[in-house]
C-alpha cells in the first residue's frame, strides 16, 4: 500500500519564497486600504433588517393593500401551494389595469381641462402604470404591439434568506398565521421594508411559542382551516411548529 | 454452541490475501498517503495567505436578489413547485418510460413512470443521466459547415441543392443510424429516401444483437427479436448475456427478473450463467461458469443434445468436444431441470454469432419456451440492427460509390473497427453529414453537422414492443438552435413542419387506427400524452413453423494460439457504446462489478496474472495479430476465466477530452485523462466485423508488461466495514457483514442466514420518543442487481458534485449512497458476489451525533440523523466515528462555474461549501415536500408518498421506505420480514435501515449445515 512520496511542486516552492510573501503583504495592505473607507456600507451578512430598496416599479402596497383593500394571496397566490409567495406576473395586473391606467383623479382633472379646452379628453395613463404595459409590450388599444420586445419586470427581493434556509409559505399561510406576522404592516407601507430580522432566533422563538401557547398564545391549538382542503378535514391537526434542523436546513 | 459460517467476504483480492491485516489500513475513513502528499508547513503557509486574502475580499452587503416574475403565468405553473411530465427515455432504444420533474420551467430530475410497460417505474443510470447532456454547454448550437458555424437556411439550401444534383446522376444515398423505434421517425425518414432512385436506410448497433434477429429469420422466418419473458421462467440459462446489465432492455429484463424471484411469494426462479467475464448478470447468478468464448458453443450444443434426447428427437450422432469449464454431471443436471420446466425455461445468448444464436433458438424451441417465455407475436422492437447491410455498406465507403451519406445517431468513425482507412473512406464521400448533438468522431468528418435536439427537448415518439407506442414531449424551451431530425428531413421534403405535427399526423394515419378504445383522435392524443404511451394492437406477424433444420450443432471450438489470450470486449453500464462519454457523472460512477472509475482497463484472472506477473495498475501491453497494439491497466478479476482478457468498449472518445481539468484544481491537483487526452482507450478497433457480424470477442492477443503504472481510481476498498474484536461473539467469527442462506433453507425457514444479535438494555430508552412517524428503509439485497442506477439518482437529486479521477485515489468520493461489491468463494471454488447498497443508516444510537462538537448533526424527532451544513466546522469527528463510513466531507468548493450546467441542480437541496460534512439524509427534501403537502391538505402523510431518489429509480425495487410507526406500511412490513438483519448490528447503534437476506438458489454448503440445526 506505499505510496510514493514526492518532493514539494515547483509551485510550492516558488509560493515560500520570500518575494512572493512580500507581494501578497503588499497587496493586502492595499485592498484593506481601499475597502476601509466603505466599511460602513457593509452589514452583517445576513442580516437585513430596515432593508427597503427602491423597486422598478413605484408599486404601493397601502394603496393596494391598504386602502383599496385587495387581498394579499390574490397577487401572492403561491403562498399557499407553494414554497414561494411569488411576485405576480403581469398579466395579474392587468386583471385591473387593463381598465385601470391612472387614479381616478388624475383622469377627472383631464376630463374637466378637456371640457374647457372643448375637445375629447386625452386617455391617461400613469407613468408607473405604463411599465406594465411596457412591459407586456402593448399598444394604446392594449393590444400586444410584435414590434415591442417584451420584458419581464426585475423586482427587487426585499426579504431574502441565506441559501441554505429553506423556508416554506405553505404550512404558515395553511395554519393560519396572519402574513402580517412576518412581513410587518405591509399595508400601510408605500414601499415594502423588511422589519423583522429574519434571524433563526427569530424564528425559532415563534416556533417555541407556538407549541407551547398555541397560535394566538391563548393555548388555542387548532389551526385555522387549511383554504386548500376541500370539506371536513379528515385529520384535526394540532398546530406544531417543528424546531428540527431539517424543517428549515436540508 | 453452533458453529458460525466460516464463509469469507472480501472487497478485493488484497484483503482476501493478505489477511486481517490490512484492514487496519483500510478502515481509515482518511487513510494517510495518496498520490502526492501536501506537506504541513506549506499547508500552513498556503492558509495563512488564504486567510488574509479572504479577510480582505469577505466583507460584503448581502448580494442584491431580483425576483423577476414571468409576464403571462400559465394556470398550471406555480413558481416552486414541480410538475411532472410523462416522456420516454432516449438514452438507448429500449424506450423505457420516464417522468421528468420540471422545475420552473426547467427539468431537473428523470424518474422512472411506474405505469410504463416496459420499465415498470425503474430508470437506469444511464438514464438518469441523461439529464445532464441537456444542460451540456458543449452541446452543438447550430449548424456546422465543414467546421465552421452557419445557418439553417445555408445548410438547407446546400444539402438540397446537393441532393437534386444526386437524384439527377442517380447516385446512390445511404441513411445509417442505430435502432430508431420512433415509428413517425422510421417512416420520415422513409418517405424522404423513396425520393431517390437509389437509396437505403441501414441500420445498425454498435452493441449489436443482429446474430439474434439474422437467427429468428432463418428458425421463424421472420427478422424480430422476441420479447423475453424473465418472470415466466422458472430456469434461466443465460449464455453471456448480460441481461441485467447492458443487454437489449436491462430495465425492463430486470424488472421481469425480480419478479420471477419474487421470495414473499416463494417464487425463486433457477438462473445459471455461462460467461467469460463477470457480468452485473452473472454476479447475480445462482450458479456461473466461467466459460472461454470459444466452448460456448459447445456448452449449448452440449445442452441441446441431451435435451433433444429428451424430446425423442434425432441427435446427430457426432459427439461435440467436451467443454473443459462445466462438467457433464452438471449439463446433465441442467437439463433435467430445464426439461422439467419445459414452457417455463428460457435460454438466452449474449453472443453475436450466428450459429450459437440457432442453438439457442433451437433449444427454446425443443423446450416449448416460444409462446410462454418468449413472445414472437408481439415482437420486441428494441433492437434492429443488421450487421451484413452494415457490411454491405462498408465495402460500398471503401469502394467510393455512395453520394450522400446521413448519419444520425451512431459514430461509426468511433465505434467500429477500421480506424483510419473507415476515417478516409467516409471523407471520400461527396455528401456526408452528421446529425449530432456534439462534435463526435464522425462528425468531425462531416461536410455538414446538423445539431440534434435532445429528447427532453423536442417531439418525439417510441415503439420499444409491438403494439406499445410511447410518447416523448418537450420540457423544456429548447436551448440552441437545434432542429429534430423529423424537421429537418420534412424541410428537405420540402413540408416544412413542426415535429408536434409531423407526430399527429403519424399518429392520426397510422396509430389511431390501431386501437378501438378511443373513437376520438384527440382523446386518444391527449390519454396517450398524459400517460406517456398508448396500447395499441401489434403489427401483425407473420412467422413461419420452426425450422430446425438450420441449427447446426457446433462440433469444434474455435483453436486458440498457445499463450494467446482470448479477447472480449463489453460495454459497462456507465458508457454503453460510447455515447455517455461526455457524462462526467457517469464516468465517475463506480463500475457495479470492478469499482473502478475513470477508466477502462485490461481486465484479467488472477492466476493468469500471477502467470504473468501483473498487478492491478500496472500497465500491460496487448497485441493483436492483425499487429495492433494496445496499452492499458490491468485489473485482477475474480470470477473470469483464465484464458481471457476483458475490456470495456466505449471509452477513449474525443468527447471525454473535456474532462482533462475535472474535479477541484488545486496545487497538487492531476488530471483525469490519460496520456492520450481522453478518458481511457477505445477498444473498438479490435472488433472484428466478419462473416456479415461484428464479433465481440474470438481475437486471439499476447499480454505482456510494459513495466509502466497507471494505479486505477477504484473504490472497491474504500470505507471498508469492520468490526472491532472486542464485539465478536465468544466462541465465534465475527457476525457476517452479509447474511445470505440458499432457497431450500428458506423455505424450510424464511429466517434461515439471518444472525440473530441480542438486543442490548439502551441507555437512554426515551430521548426519541417518536411521537410522529419514523422514516426507516429497507434493502432488498436478494433484489438488488448492483446496476448503480441508485447511484446516479441520488447524485442528481441531491446536488453531488463531481470530484475528478485524482479525487477518487485519494478516496474522496462524493457519493452519498456506494454499493459495497462483496466476493466470496464457495466450496468448489465459483466466485460469488454479494451488493450492500449504503448509505447513512440514520442510527437511533448514532455515533456521530455524540462527537460532534458544534451540533451540526442531530436527530429528529421522526428519526433523521440531520447534517446541518451552515452549522458544521469540518471537524470530521462524526465522520471517523462512523462505523458504516457514510459520510463525505467538501475538501473543496466543488465546480459550479457551469452556468449552463447548473440549471441541473435542485433548488430544493443546499450546495454544500467547503469544509462541510455531508452525508444521506433520506432525502429529506421530498419528505419535508410530502408533510407539508399533506398538512395542507389537512391528512397524514399516507404510505408510498414519499419516495427516495434511489427508491424510486431501482429497477429491481430493492428499496422499500416509509414510516415504521405505521404498521401498515410496506416498509413496517419489510422489517418484520423474516429475512431482516441490520448491518453490523452487534454495535447497538440501531439503524433505521434493514436488510434482507441473499437467498441463493443452489446446494447448502456443508459447513452450513451445523447451522441450519441452531436455526430450525
Amino acid at each position: 500500500m506505499a505510496r510514493p512520496q514526492a518532493k514539494p511542486s515547483g509551485i510550492l516552492r516558488y509560493l515560500a519564497s520570500p518575494f512572493v510573501t512580500l507581494v501578497l503583504l503588499t497587496a493586502l495592505g492595499f485592498s484593506l486600504l481601499i475597502l476601509a473607507p466603505k466599511f460602513n456600507a457593509y452589514a452583517l451578512p445576513g442580516n437585513q433588517l430596515g432593508y427597503e430598496p427602491t423597486q422598478p416599479v413605484a408599486f404601493s402596497h397601502r394603496l393596494h393593500a391598504g386602502e383599496l383593500q385587495v387581498q394579499c394571496l390574490y397577487c401572492h397566490s403561491g403562498a399557499e401551494k407553494s414554497r414561494h409567495a411569488g411576485i405576480p406576473a403581469a398579466n395579474v395586473c392587468m386583471n385591473c389595469h387593463r381598465f385601470v391606467a391612472a387614479p381616478l383623479g388624475a383622469i377627472r382633472a383631464e376630463d374637466e381641462l378637456a371640457k374647457k379646452e372643448k375637445r375629447e379628453p386625452r386617455r391617461v395613463v400613469s407613468p408607473e402604470i405604463q411599465k406594465i404595459y411596457d412591459a407586456l409590450a402593448l399598444n394604446e388599444k392594449m393590444q400586444p404591439d410584435p414590434a415591442k420586445p417584451t420584458a419581464p419586470i426585475a423586482w427587487m427581493k426585499v426579504h431574502n434568506l441565506p441559501d441554505f434556509v429553506y423556508f416554506d409559505h405553505r404550512p404558515h399561510v395553511n395554519a393560519g398565521v396572519a402574513c402580517q406576522k412576518c412581513h410587518g404592516p405591509v399595508e400601510t407601507m408605500e414601499r415594502v421594508r423588511q422589519v423583522e430580522d429574519l434571524s433563526m432566533g427569530w424564528c425559532v422563538n415563534c416556533h417555541r411559542g407556538v407549541d407551547r401557547a398555541g397560535l394566538d398564545g391563548n393555548g388555542n391549538f387548532t389551526s385555522a382551516p387549511a383554504p386548500a382542503a376541500q370539506g371536513p378535514m379528515s385529520v384535526t391537526h394540532r398546530v406544531y411548529a417543528s424546531i428540527d434542523c431539517s424543517t428549515c436546513h436540508y | 454452541m453452533s458453529k458460525r459460517r466460516t464463509k469469507r467476504y472480501w472487497k478485493s483480492l488484497q484483503e482476501r490475501d493478505a489477511g486481517p491485516g490490512v484492514l487496519k489500513t483500510l478502515a481509515d475513513e482518511f487513510p494517510e498517503g495518496g498520490p502526492r502528499q501536501f506537506r504541513r508547513r506549506d499547508f500552513l503557509k498556503a492558509t495563512g495567505f488564504t486567510l488574509g486574502v479572504a479577510f480582505a475580499t469577505g466583507c460584503s452587503r448581502a448580494p442584491v436578489q431580483r425576483a423577476i416574475p414571468l409576464l403571462s403565468q400559465p394556470e398550471e405553473m406555480v413558481p416552486g413547485r414541480a410538475l411532472f411530465y410523462a416522456s420516454t427515455c432516449g438514452g438507448c432504444s429500449a424506450g423505457c418510460g420516464l417522468l421528468a420533474k420540471v422545475r420552473d420551467g426547467r427539468p431537473i430530475k428523470l424518474e422512472g413512470n411506474p405505469q410504463h410497460p416496459v420499465s415498470r417505474g425503474g430508470l437506469c443510470a444511464t438514464g438518469q443521466a441523461n439529464i445532464l447532456g441537456l444542460y451540456d454547454s458543449q452541446r452543438l448550437q447550430h449548424p456546422l459547415k465543414e467546421g465552421k458555424r452557419s445557418s439553417w437556411a445555408e445548410v438547407d439550401r446546400e444539402i438540397q441543392a446537393g441532393l437534386a444534383s444526386i437524384r439527377g446522376d442517380r447516385g446512390a444515398v445511404r441513411f445509417l443510424s442505430g435502432t430508431i423505434t420512433s415509428p413517425t421517425t422510421r417512416a420520415t425518414i422513409q418517405e424522404f429516401l423513396n425520393g431517390f432512385p437509389d437509396a437505403r436506410h441501414i441500420v445498425y448497433d454498435p452493441l449489436s444483437s443482429s446474430a439474434l434477429l439474422d437467427a429468428h429469420e432463418q428458425t421463424h422466418g421472420v427478422r424480430i427479436l422476441p420479447q423475453f419473458h424473465f418472470d415466466k421462467a422458472e430456469v434461466i440459462v443465460s449464455f453471456d448475456a448480460d441481461f441485467l446489465g447492458t443487454w437489449i432492455s436491462p430495465v425492463g429484463y430486470t424488472a421481469d427478473y425480480r419478479a420471477g424471484r419474487d421470495l414473499e411469494a416463494k417464487r425463486g426462479s433457477y438462473h445459471v450463467q455461462f460467461e467469460p467475464r463477470m457480468s452485473v448478470t452473472g454476479s447475480k447468478a445462482d450458479r456461473r461458469f466461467a466459460v472461454a468464448p470459444g466452448e460456448m458453443g459447445l456448452l449449448l450444443t452440449h445442452l441441446a443434445q441431451r435435451i433433444a434426447r429428451k424430446t425423442g428427437t434425432a441427435v446427430p450422432c457426432d459427439e461435440p468436444e467436451t467443454a473443459s469449464s462445466v462438467g457433464a454431471a452438471f449439463l446433465d443436471e441442467l437439463a433435467d431441470r430445464l426439461w422439467h420446466a419445459r414452457g417455463r425455461s428460457l435460454i438466452v445468448c449474449g453472443s453475436n454469432d450466428l450459429q450459437q444464436q440457432l442453438q439457442s433458438n433451437y433449444l427454446n424451441h425443443l423446450l416449448g419456451n416460444y409462446g410462454s417465455t418468449l413472445d414472437v407475436e408481439k415482437p420486441s422492437l428494441q433492437v434492429q440492427g443488421s450487421d451484413k447491410e452494415l457490411g454491405g455498406l462498408l465495402a460500398e465507403l471503401q469502394d467510393g460509390n455512395v453520394k450522400a451519406l446521413f448519419v444520425y445517431g451512431a459514430n461509426p468513425a468511433f465505434d467500429l473497427p477500421g480506424g483510419d482507412g473507415l476515417a478516409g473512406a467516409l471523407r471520400k464521400v461527396p455528401l456526408l453529414v452528421s446529425f449530432a448533438q456534439r462534435v463526435d468522431e464522425t462528425a468531425a468528418l462531416a461536410r455538414y453537422v446538423l445539431p440534434e435536439q435532445h429528447y427532453l427537448e423536442s417531439w418525439n415518439d417510441a415503439e420499444p414492443v409491438s403494439g406499445l407506442v410511447s410518447v416523448s414531449q418537450p420540457t423544456i424551451h429548447p436551448l440552441g438552435d437545434a432542429r429534430s431530425l423529423v424537421e429537418t428531413i420534412a424541410t428537405w421534403n420540402g413540408k416544412p413542419k413542426s415535429a408536434y405535427d409531423l407526430l399527429r399526423e403519424h399518429w392520426k394515419a397510422d396509430i389511431f387506427p390501431r386501437q378501438k378504445r378511443e373513437s376520438n383522435f384527440d382523446a386518444f392524443w391527449d390519454r396517450a400524452v398524459h400517460d406517456g404511451f398508448a396500447e395499441v394492437e401489434p403489427l401483425p406477424i407473420k412467422s413461419k413453423e420452426f425450422n430446425a433444420q438450420v441449427a447446426r450443432p457446433i462440433l469444434k471450438a474455435p483453436r486458440s494460439e498457445t499463450g494467446a489470450f482470448a479477447l472480449v470486449l463489453y460495454p459497462t453500464v456507465a458508457m454503453l457504446d460510447g455515447r455517455n462519454a461526455y457524462n462526467p457523472w457517469l464516468h465517475e460512477l463506480p463500475d457495479p462489478i470492478t469499482k473502478v472509475t475513470w477508466d477502462n482497463y485490461a481486465c484479467i484472472a488472477p492466476a493468469a496474472a500471477q502467470r504473468l506477473g501483473v498487478e492491478d495498475g500496472d500497465v500491460v501491453c496487448l497485441g493483436s495479430s492483425g499487429g495492433q497494439v494496445f496499452e492499458l491497466p490491468a485489473y485482477i478479476q475474480p470470477g473470469q476465466q483464465d484464458q481471457v482478457v476483458a475490456v470495456a468498449l466505449g471509452y477513449g472518445s474525443k468527447l471525454s477530452a473535456r474532462f482533462a481539468k475535472v474535479g477541484p484544481q488545486w496545487l497538487d491537483a492531476l488530471v483525469s485523462v490519460g496520456d492520450n487526452g481522453v478518458v481511457g482507450v477505445n477498444a473498438a478497433p479490435l472488433l472484428r466485423l466478419s462473416e456479415g457480424g461484428l464479433k465481440y470477442d474470438g481475437v486471439q492477443v499476447k499480454v505482456s508488461r510494459t513495466g509502466k503504472q497507471r494505479e486505477l481510481a477504484s473504490t472497491q476498498t474504500h470505507n471498508t466495514l469492520t468490526v472491532p474484536k472486542k464485539l465478536t461473539p465468544p466462541g465465534s467469527g465475527p457476525r457476517q457483514i452479509v447474511q445470505e442462506t440458499t432457497l431450500a433453507s428458506f423455505l424450510k425457514d424464511p429466517h434461515a442466514g439471518v444472525e440473530d444479535h441480542e438486543e442490548k438494555e439502551d441507555l437512554w430508552p426515551t430521548d426519541h420518543p417518536y411521537t410522529g412517524p419514523r422514516w426507516g428503509m429497507v434493502i432488498d439485497q436478494n433484489a438488488c442487481t448492483g446496476c448503480s442506477s441508485c447511484v446516479i439518482a441520488c447524485q442528481v437529486e441531491n446536488n453531488i458534485p463531481v470530484v475528478g479521477r485524482d479525487e477518487i485515489r485519494r478516496n474522496r468520493e462524493m457519493h452519498w449512497i456506494r454499493i459495497d461489491r462483496y466476493y466470496s468463494e464457495t466450496e468448489s471454488g465459483q466466485i460469488e458476489v454479494a451488493y450492500e447498497p449504503l448509505m447513512c443508516q440514520q442510527c437511533e444510537n448514532a455515533p456521530c451525533e455524540t462527537v460532534c462538537p458544534v451540533l451540526a448533526t442531530v436527530h429528529s424527532e421522526d428519526g433523521l440523523n440531520q447534517q446541518v451544513y451552515n452549522r458544521c466546522i469540518g471537524t470530521r469527528y462524526c465522520a471517523n466515528n462512523c462505523p458504516y463510513k457514510a459520510r463525505r466531507f467538501n475538501w473543496f468548493n466543488y465546480a459550479h462555474d457551469d452556468q449552463l450546467q447548473n440549471l441541473v441542480l435542485n433548488p430544493d437541496v443546499a450546495v454544500r461549501s467547503r469544509g462541510v460534512m455531508e452525508k444521506c439524509t433520506f432525502c429529506v427534501q421530498r419528505i419535508q415536500e410530502a408533510k407539508i403537502e399533506a398538512k395542507r391538505r389537512g391528512e397524514r402523510v399516507s404510505d408510498g408518498v414519499v419516495e427516495t431518489a434511489c427508491q424510486q429509480s431501482c429497477p429491481a425495487r430493492a428499496i422499500f421506505f416509509g414510516d415504521l410507526n405505521d404498521a401498515n406500511s410496506h416498509v413496517s412490513k419489510m422489517m418484520a420480514n423474516p429475512r431482516r438483519y441490520r448491518v453490523l448490528e452487534e454495535l447497538n447503534v440501531r439503524p433505521a435501515v434493514g436488510y434482507l437476506t441473499i437467498v441463493r438458489n443452489r446446494p447448502q454448503e456443508g459447513k452450513e449445515e451445523s447451522k441450519e440445526e441452531h436455526h430450525g
